[in-house]
């Protein structure tokens, strides 16, 4: 599960969906999804119920959709959202809305950085969705997309099914046999589709931040804390810390003597900050331990994770250009001149490495230490 | 569009359908109406201007009935006059009816009514559903079969409300092609061209479809096919939004809105008939001075005007600020002073226009408000037909000006014989490809521009250049700028910059630049030595440009690439850029972009 300003991703659309009058979602989960299951549970907690269906193979969002016809009414409309979207404020009230106005099915369209990624929109003055062009390469639009989040009838389930659950396709019948009404969302937006992305959202988040939260129950002694702070349950924080707003640190959590904590750090529960560490623009997922004498700066750690004493996450290039990656061996451009490193969950690094900017350690890999004596460890 | 509001209940339903038609005043305010059926028969008081002022002068608090209707109208077919707003009634006043949409089969209707001893007492379309219902009625039918039966007789579009002495516990409505729906209240109920008419009073509502008839009274109602008259089982919809979003047509402001209105806008000017751009353009042809009047955002459509007449008829027409015309205009017999406004209320152009008429000087205005004073003071009127603009900034209704002007001055070349008829045929073709050029422009390009404006949103200190016709353009998107964002920008020609502005040149002030194509040589040439003249004293420069191989230039430290386009209509694709460049930086700094400060929407006063 991803995690973005101390919580899953889904923490924050689920309780945006209960604040837009929603009282029941579906969940549809692939094969990893037995931690969200975990996690949210019947959905007691968050006040609103969940009902969870698995997808056997992750087939794209058509197939996914089609796992839920079960639980739609014929006649109903419903919401469908994708959980890799990320807003600053409620996007679902406002899609609701739109289909109030207009009560023809509705598709919440965003203007984003770059439009060639998502379905390109064409629309005409009433704000009727004319066509829809999927990852129109090479052509150079700058159109509207689809914002991952849509008000649809019951008979869409039948458009997929001619269709093999092709979802543009599908969109496309929508299309010419009720319509389908855009509602343009000007407020932030951010499909998660990278990693570095997670850092984009938890920006976006901690930016509406406005009054710092600090759970009584926490031990903290000749540390500073300055702007917004969300401090949870049982954190203990030694002395000589600077903790700088806005930033999170999870429940559980033990932050070291003279830790800087700098801006937009997002610590999940149960973090271990070492001595001297200084944290920068990173999200920490939950559970991990960063040694002592640690830089991590735009970065994000996952559930977990060992780091070991003196890791630098080394985030410029020596000539600031932009920071480039590779994912299964394609070079990516991330557009962010400062970016640090990417580390999967249940990670372990061994002590004194220097990581690459835009360097991505994947799930469950093991670094031994970076020693400079003896020259082999094992 | 017009609005339509109809009340049914046991209470006096007077004040709740004035609100219902001042909801509605977003589809139109040039006249208003109401009719209300009382013990005595039907009461209509109606007249032209505000549904305010209408109910002041009319005294509409002095009515009193339970069942009625109203609406409130921007004119489409007869003038802006007490005859033809809406309620229109039957011969024996028996009848009443609201109408929305247009009878394309009117004049026919018509026709057959007069024949059968119908008089009419207005020019308008919708008349003749009075007429023809009352007609049937006369031949022996129900209110309701009558109704029933006219409505299979009428062509074209309409949402129309009725009531009758006759059954005078009902409305009768229909709907095709245009909107109309039913709000339930509590032993009462209502209809409306949206629930704006009845926000106050219900959430709940019928949204009738095409082709659809209802009957409703305060207790129910009931829905019917207008074809074989089969009931219709209709949902209940409970609205839970906000009214504002509704007018916006589900656009986040009305600026938004009347930008993607544009193709329409345009579209509509390029309707006018012929005959009278030839009759305007000759009038400048012949007078011996011509003046382009306007102020504001018109002084600017104007000046684009003269532009257009220099290049295609070779004619000077000079563009004059209306504020400052009487001072620097000298204007005797024989010259004609053409007006432009979007009110026709703009005290300054007024003004103008009664000391040329006092000086036997000949007027013309093109202007988008029928029935306003100016369409009505001067000596030929073309109406733009832009429709309604809420938003106070200036769009769809300055564009469609300055595609009028290029119209008449295109006739008027072809009458000074500068441009040859085939000449004048490629110029009509490239404007008739105008308004899908701006819908396609408007889908591509908008988030390249959102993102430029993202980019730029907190630069606040603004020069905007450009050169011939780009020099209107940079003075209008500077307008823009400066009335939505609120910052500093100042248009100007580029060639200007060197004497003198150009000691302002520093990291501060950003320089905004409107290229032409670069098959427009000539200026293409000039305007790249006034970027050099602004990069060789450290300037930062934002270009706006039709050219690909300039897409990685150096020349500029942010760009806008915009597609490929004639060079003819080129001006006019890099406004609608600039307006939504506005529209963003204004969202972005999160302004009150319908409403900005300050502002109004026509200047009426001195």
């Amino acid at each position: 599960m991803l995690h973005v300003a101390g919580r899953p991703l889904l923490y924050r659309t689920i309780n945006m969906l209960r604040d837009s009058g929603f009282s029941e979602v579906f969940l549809v989960i692939g094969p990893k999804g037995d931690k969200v299951k975990e996690y949210f549970g019947n959905g007691e907690n968050l006040d609103i119920s969940l009902s969870y269906v698995f997808q056997k193979k992750q087939d794209g969002i058509g197939d996914a959709l089609l796992q839920a016809e079960k639980w739609i009414n014929p006649g109903e409309h419903f919401l469908l959202v994708y959980s890799d979207v990320v807003t600053d404020e409620n996007i679902f009230a406002s899609v609701l809305q739109s289909f109030g106005v207009s009560n023809v099915p509705v598709a919440g369209i965003v203007l984003p950085t770059q439009s060639s990624a998502f379905g390109n929109v064409y629309m005409d003055k009433n704000m009727g969705i004319t066509k829809i062009v999927e990852n129109p390469a090479g052509k150079g639009t700058g159109n509207y997309v689809l914002g991952g989040v849509f008000v649809l009838p019951y008979a869409f389930f039948s458009y997929l099914k001619k269709v093999n659950g092709n979802m543009t396709k599908a969109l496309a019948s929508l299309i010419s046999n009720e319509g389908l009404k855009a509602s343009i969302w000007e407020k932030g937006w951010i499909d998660i589709g990278y990693p570095w992305d997670i850092l984009s959202a938890n920006r976006m988040i901690m930016d509406t931040w406005k009054t710092s939260s600090v759970h009584q129950n926490i031990v903290v002694k000749d540390a500073k804390l300055k702007g917004p702070v969300f401090i949870e349950e049982g954190v203990e924080i030694r002395s000589g810390a600077i903790i700088q707003g806005p930033s999170f640190i999870g429940r559980g959590s033990y932050i070291g003597n003279n830790v800087l904590i700098r801006k937009y750090s997002s610590l999940g529960p149960e973090s271990t900050v070492g001595f001297g560490v200084e944290l920068k623009n990173c999200v920490l997922f939950g559970k991990s331990r960063i040694g002592r004498l640690s830089f991590i700066g735009d970065s994000v750690i996952g559930m977990n994770v060992d780091i070991g004493s003196g890791t630098m996450t080394i985030n410029c290039n020596i000539d600031k250009a932009v920071v480039k990656t590779k994912i299964n061996r394609t070079e990516l451009n991330t557009g962010m001149s400062k970016l640090g490193a990417f580390v999967g969950d249940n990670s372990v690094l061994g002590c004194g490495h220097n990581l690459k900017p835009g360097s991505i350690i994947k799930n469950g890999v093991v670094v031994p230490h970076h020693l400079t004596f003896p020259k082999e460890v094992r | 569009m017009c609005g339509i509001s109809g009340v049914v209940s046991s209470q006096n339903v007077v004040s709740r359908l004035q609100s219902g038609i001042q909801n509605l005043e977003y589809r139109g305010y040039d006249s208003c109406g109401m009719a209300v059926l009382n013990g005595s028969g039907t009461v209509v008081r109606k007249n032209i201007g505000y549904v305010a002022e209408v109910a002041e002068r009319e005294k509409f608090s002095s009515l009193t009935g339970s069942v009625g209707i109203a609406h409130t109208r921007w004119a489409t077919h007869g003038g802006v006059t007490q005859q033809n707003a809406h309620p229109h009634l039957s011969c024996d006043g028996r009848i009443a009816i609201v109408h929305n949409g247009i009878i394309s089969n009117y004049l026919k209707l018509k026709k057959y009514l007069e024949g059968q001893k119908h008089v009419f007492t207005s020019e308008t379309d919708s008349e003749v559903v009075a007429h023809l219902i009352e007609e049937y009625v006369n031949n022996g039918r129900t209110i309701e079969a009558a109704f029933v039966e006219a409505l299979r007789e009428l062509e074209g579009s309409f949402a129309i409300a009725l009531v009758s002495v006759n059954d005078p516990n009902r409305i009768y409505c229909a709907k095709h092609e245009s909107p109309l729906i039913i709000g339930l209240g509590e032993n009462e109920n209502y209809v409306g061209s949206d629930f704006n008419a009845f926000i106050e009073h219900t959430k709940s509502s019928v949204i009738l479809d095409d082709g659809e008839f209802a009957i409703v009274s305060n207790e129910g109602y009931s829905v019917k096919k207008i074809k074989n008259g089969e009931p219709v089982l209709k949902k209940v919809t409970i609205i839970e939004w906000d009214a504002e979003m509704a007018k916006k047509g589900g656009f986040p402001h009305f600026m938004l809105k009347e930008i993607h209105e544009q193709p329409d806008s345009v579209a509509n000017v390029l309707a006018i008939e012929e005959k009278k751009i030839v009759e305007l353009a000759r009038m400048i042809v012949e007078a011996k001075h011509s003046y382009l009047v306007g102020v504001g955002t018109t002084y600017y459509a104007a000046l684009f005007g003269q532009y257009q007449f220099a290049e295609l008829a070779g004619i000077m027409a000079p563009a004059v600020s209306s504020d400052e015309a009487l001072e620097s205009a000298p204007m005797s017999e024989g010259d004609f002073i053409l007006a432009v406004s979007q009110s026709g209320e703009t005290y300054d152009t007024l003004r103008v226009l009664r000391t040329a008429k006092k000086n036997r000087v000949k007027t013309a205005a093109i202007v988008n408000v029928i029935g306003s004073t100016m369409s009505r003071m001067v000596d030929i009127a073309v109406m733009q037909g832009s429709g309604p603009e809420i938003c106070v900034i200036s769009t769809k209704v300055a564009i469609a000006q300055m595609v009028s002007l290029m119209r008449v001055a295109i006739e008027a070349g072809v009458i000074t014989k500068k441009i040859s008829q085939a000449k004048k045929r490629e110029y009509m073709k490239q404007l008739g490809s105008l308004p899908e050029l701006i819908g396609t422009f408007l889908n591509e390009n908008s988030a390249f521009i959102h993102n430029l404006a993202t980019r730029q949103a907190h630069q606040n200190n603004w020069l905007f250049l450009g050169r011939g016709k780009y020099y209107p353009m940079a003075l209008e998107a500077a307008l823009k700028v400066k009335e939505v964002a609120y910052h500093h920008a100042e248009g100007m020609p580029a060639g200007f910059l060197k004497h003198g502005t150009i000691a302002l040149i520093d990291e501060k002030i950003r320089t905004m630049v409107f290229l032409p194509p670069e098959s427009d040589k000539g200026l293409y040439g000039m305007i790249m030595s006034s970027i050099e003249e602004v990069n060789a004293r450290g300037g930062s420069i934002v270009g706006i440009h039709f050219s690909k191989s300039l897409k990685n230039s150096k020349l500029f430290s942010d760009q806008l690439c915009l597609p490929k386009t004639h060079p003819f209509i080129a001006p006019i694709i890099t406004l609608v850029a600039a307006q939504l460049y506005s529209y963003f930086v204004a969202t972005a700094l999160g302004r009150n972009v319908d409403k900005p400060r300050a502002l109004a929407k026509s200047v009426t006063v001195a």
